[in-house]
């Protein structure tokens, strides 16, 4: 022991010194390097786990959205057009209740048109036949008053023939 | 004796040239502060702190979220760090908890190793000893001290047991070398197990030799950094006063890369001696046991198997 002491010139003196160098150099890089970087270190690998999270969700969200969107939108034009056939239905039953409304009425106007017309001709008619009867009661009469001769009687009595 | 050997060498250069840098098997002192001495490894490794408090304090200024040039290069090493960590503790709470220490005595070493390498070996004073005049280059690799290596060899050990008292408990730790619990089975166990009376000293035993492990420890990790740093430094030397220009350039980028791997080495044995005192052996022995008691098989060959596999398993780790 004591050769290798003489030998390799061991002594506690250095071996503290040495020590004490290594507690440097250990409490630095721990303090001023390595504990600051694997923080850095630690956060970023947090952080960009986070972002590659985040931006699957958000994909994940469009493609939903997307499809939602979609759906509705599908959704809406079938609504639409049950809506517009609907109505189209309505408007022509409308219509034709309508066309047949006003013929019925057109009908009964007509009708009533031809009622009314006929009770007029009849009227007419029958004033007409009251008007000659008397034209001919008065014509007969002025006849009478006037020129009663032979010849007369005998061209009346021809008019009269005529006249039927 | 390596001593002798290399003041004779010295003393014929000496003869030739006035002047010589002997290589010594130990760092020189340059300068003696009371009864301090100043040595040129010990100088070394000031420097090495402070390049080291530089870059850190320098990084600490520059670290930002969006990493940039030098933080590029400390997050890639402290990832790749970490990870193999990772391979030898297999738990990252572990691998972050020893970590900090492994990685710095990595950079201590690392700084240490190459400012051994680095031409400023021209700079030094020139010294009056017993045997003539004498070069003392100012800087010598701190690791190619054996002081350095003890220092931090000691403090592995001795702070791998401490984590082993935070994690595991004092009396665990305590039983890893004077086995009282194994001691105290004797009296608990040998009604339902006679053979507890030959297992139980022999488990003693190997604690008493896990203290002389503790200590091989030691020595097996200040000496193969020592051995290599000096080795590398000589073998340059050497090479240089065999021709001066071109042939040492490769063994310098050798030199280089040695002194990556054995601060490498180093912080990973570290690694493992925390892993070690940290994990729990009782426990698995005692999983064992149960198993074997399941099969009925529980003979005094079997126990001591598994007691020499327990002991492959440390001198593989020694």
């Amino acid at each position: 022991m004591e050769s290798i002491i003489e030998t390799f010139h061991i002594d506690w003196k250095l071996i503290v010194a040495q020590i004490f160098n290594f507690a440097v150099v250990l409490t630095v890089l721990y303090f001023y390097a390595l504990k600051p970087l694997q923080k850095l270190m630690a956060e970023r690998s947090e952080k960009i786990e986070k972002g590659l999270k985040d931006a699957k969700i958000c994909e994940e969200n469009l493609a939903k959205t997307t499809k939602e969107y979609e759906e509705t939108l599908a959704k809406a034009r079938a609504e639409a057009n049950d809506f517009i056939k609907e109505s189209k239905k309505e408007a022509n039953d409308k219509k034709n209740e309508m066309l047949e409304e006003a013929k019925n009425e057109v009908k009964i106007l007509i009708d009533n048109g031809k009622k009314t017309l006929e009770a007029e001709k009849e009227k007419m008619i029958a004033e007409a036949k009251k008007e000659v009867s008397l034209v001919a009661v008065k014509m007969a009469e002025r006849l009478l008053a006037g020129k009663m001769d032979s010849s007369f009687d005998q061209r009346s009595i021809e008019d009269l023939k005529n006249i039927k | 004796m390596a001593k002798t050997n290399t003041t004779e060498n010295s003393n014929t250069e000496t003869g030739h040239e006035e002047l010589a840098h002997e290589i010594t098997l130990f760092a020189e002192p340059i300068n003696h502060s009371k009864e301090f001495p100043i040595t040129n490894a010990l100088l070394t490794s000031w420097v090495a702190v402070l390049a080291l408090i530089v870059i850190a304090l320098f990084l600490k200024s520059k670290i930002k979220e969006i990493p940039k040039g030098i933080q590029n290069v400390f997050e890639i090493i402290i990832d790749g760090a970490l990870s193999l960590c990772d391979q030898v503790t297999g738990d990252r709470k572990l691998s972050l908890r020893i970590f900090p220490i492994a990685i710095s005595a990595f950079f201590f070493i690392l700084a240490n190793n190459w400012l051994g390498i680095m031409p400023f070996g021209g700079f030094g004073i020139i010294h009056e000893g017993e045997h003539g005049l004498s070069f003392i280059p100012f800087l010598r690799g701190g690791t190619a001290d054996i002081n350095t290596t003890i220092a931090l060899s000691i403090m592995g050990v001795v702070g791998a047991n401490i984590f082993g008292i935070f994690s595991l408990g004092f009396w665990k730790v305590l039983n890893k070398y004077v086995n009282l619990k194994a001691l105290g089975d004797i009296f608990r166990k040998v009604r339902k197990d006679p053979t507890v009376i030959i297992v139980a000293p022999i488990t003693f035993f190997i604690g008493l030799i896990e203290i002389i492990g503790e200590f091989a420890k030691i020595a097996s990790l200040s000496f193969r950094l020592f051995g290599n740093v000096f080795a590398g430094e000589v073998l340059l030397v050497s090479m240089t006063a065999l021709v001066a220009y071109v042939v040492p350039i490769p063994f310098l980028f050798l030199e280089i890369l040695v002194g990556v791997i054995q601060a490498l080495i180093f912080s990973i044995l570290l690694v493992v001696y925390f892993t070690i005192s940290a994990s729990d052996h009782d426990h698995e022995e005692e999983h064992e046991h149960n198993e074997h008691s399941k099969n009925e098989n529980n003979t005094v060959q079997e126990n001591l198997e598994v007691l020499r596999d327990h002991g492959k398993k440390d001198a593989v780790v020694v």
